[in-house]
């Protein structure tokens, strides 16, 4: 199944890296965590103990002033000088001791806490990044996934893991996958069941069918003995199965287009035979509303390569339009010129033209022209659409142009059959 | 003018055609489905062509085809089958030298064209 995907894209996504997978990107994360904890709580502790230290340190500092200052007093009274200033230079001795102390302290208690910050910064880092990955590939196989759905693939379901939210993501995804792939085996059931049924109605109502048409045609082998009204009945019932079977056949044509199974044979066939056949086959049709059909064939057309009742069938389709929608007396012609690679066979009309708004949809089933030409012309809106898929079977296409008041022209194009190299 | 052994499940269809073929002049014996051609084949002279409807009760034209070709009998036979353009689609009727098929509705010209080609 062909997923479509932009280059972009894929290269953003699909980049090899390495990858934890998500369950042990899971424990690592929990690791971490508690590392984490463990050494923001050894930082705040070595703070705790440095401010403590230092509260200790400046109380012990300034009872010894106090001691100092308090000699040094006694000392101005006339106190021994031989036993005071000894004590003085104890205090003295006593605080640079302190300060040696607090100083290595506070080295310490900084190591500690740089250490613990350090490491709780890196455990908090790695957490982070921990969280992100495993994170990460579920969501990544959730944007292939959704690219895969959305290119047809209706299989397609993604790895369910990761943090219980993606993990939820990934099971509401495969769950919508699996939804769709149910309704659309729900609805290629319905299709087939479909065109299964077309195929047998086309079948059953062509029994019956056929004795009304040959009973009729039989009357009609007896038409001498009809009275004028009879005979006119006759036709009538004549003409009615005739349509009858033209609307089966298109019926029949349209859904094996739908199930693909509208098959051509095509062999290398000269278009010029092809068409002057066609249009040999609608003269009548033609002669009975006066209408002039002219044929122009460039000589020396290349051959195509064409199922010869298929494409005869897009051209008296494209005549029978043409004799049917326009008005006694039109002038009707075929040309058949030899394109680039292909042979172009354009059926022109001078009638009455197609509104644009309908020519857009011209070639759509049961698209037809405006409701009071329809109940005259009586086709089955199935012509064009079976004519286009008939075409494009061959490799061709079809086109349409007209004018209000002008007239109306289909264009054919039909691939040159490839040419048969001699070799020598 | 040709002997034709004609066979379709439908009596309207039977006594149809058989009228038309009449009219050009052929001697027409029919049957209801596979079983009463294969036993109108062996019973009598085989016909000159056979007209066969592909889908019928009991045993299909095909069926009743296949076991007339295992038994040796040659006669031209065309297939008439409401399945228009199907023909042999799936290849299943290779080896059973059919000689053309005709769809329903019946174009009758092409039809007696067809016999007497075949049986000329």
């Amino acid at each position: 199944v062909p997923v479509a995907s932009s280059p972009i894209a894929e290269q953003a996504y699909s980049r090899p890296r390495f990858r934890l997978s998500p369950s042990l990107a899971n424990r690592l994360t929990i690791g971490f965590a508690i590392a984490f904890a463990v050494l923001t709580g050894l930082a705040v502790i070595g703070v705790a103990r440095f401010l403590d230290q230092r509260q200790e340190f400046e109380d012990a500092t300034a009872r010894s002033y106090q001691l100092e200052i308090e000699a040094r007093n006694r000392l101005a009274r006339g106190a021994d000088p031989a036993t005071t200033r000894p004590e003085i230079l104890a205090e003295q001795r006593r605080r640079h001791a302190l300060r040696d102390e607090i100083t290595s302290e506070t080295r310490d208690t900084a190591l500690l806490v740089g250490a613990g910050l350090i490491a709780g910064l890196t455990g908090a880092a790695l957490l982070f990044s921990g969280l992100i990955s495993s994170m990460r590939r579920p969501l990544e196989n959730l944007v292939e996934g959704s690219r895969r759905l959305a290119g047809g693939d209706l299989e397609t379901r993604v790895e369910v893991g990761g943090l219980q939210e993606t993990a939820a993501l990934g099971a509401a995804f495969n769950e919508m996958a699996a939804e769709l792939q149910r309704r659309a085996g729900e609805r290629d059931q319905l299709d087939r069941m479909k065109d299964e049924f077309v195929l047998t109605a086309s079948h059953e109502l062509r029994s019956p069918l056929t004795s009304v048409q040959g009973y009729a045609e039989l009357l009609m082998l007896d038409r001498e003995k009809l009275s004028p009204k009879q005979a006119e009945t006759v036709e009538v019932i004549l003409d009615s199965s005739r349509h009858l079977v033209r609307l089966l056949n298109d019926l029949l044509d349209l859904a094996r287009s739908d199930a693909g199974r509208l098959t051509i044979r095509p062999e290398p066939t000269d278009p010029a035979g092809l068409i002057e056949d066609a249009v040999r086959t609608m003269r009548a049709q033609f002669e009975a509303r006066r209408q002039r059909l002219s044929l122009e064939i460039e000589p020396g057309l290349p051959a195509i390569e064409a199922d010869r009742d298929r494409i005869r069938q897009v051209l008296v389709n494209l005549l029978t339009n043409a004799n049917e929608y326009c008005q006694d007396g039109a002038s009707v012609a075929v040309e058949a010129r030899r394109g680039e690679a292909d042979v172009q066979i354009d059926v022109i009309d001078d009638g009455p033209g197609i509104p644009a708004e309908q020519l857009e949809h011209i070639f759509e089933r049961f698209s037809r022209g405006d409701a009071g030409e329809t109940q005259r012309v009586g086709g089955t809106g199935l012509g064009l659409a079976i004519s286009k898929s008939l075409v494009e079977l061959h490799g061709g296409a079809i086109k349409a142009s007209s004018t209000l008041g002008r007239g109306s022209s289909f264009r054919v194009h039909l691939p040159a059959a490839p040419q048969r190299v001699e070799v020598a | 003018m040709a002997r034709v052994l004609l066979a379709d499940d439908s009596e309207t269809i039977l006594l149809l055609v058989r009228t038309r073929l009449e009219m050009e002049g052929h001697e027409v014996q029919t049957a209801a489905d596979g079983q009463e051609v294969v036993d109108a084949v062996r019973g009598g002279a085989p016909p000159d062509i056979l007209l066969l409807d592909a889908m019928m009760p009991r045993k299909s034209g095909i069926e009743a085809l296949r076991e007339l070709r295992a038994e040796g009998i040659e006669c031209p036979v065309l297939i008439v089958s409401a399945h228009t353009g199907a023909g042999d689609a799936n290849g299943e009727h290779a080896g059973l030298g059919i000689d053309g098929y005709v769809d329903k509705p019946i174009d009758f010209d092409a039809l007696f064209a067809k016999i007497t080609e075949l049986t000329a």
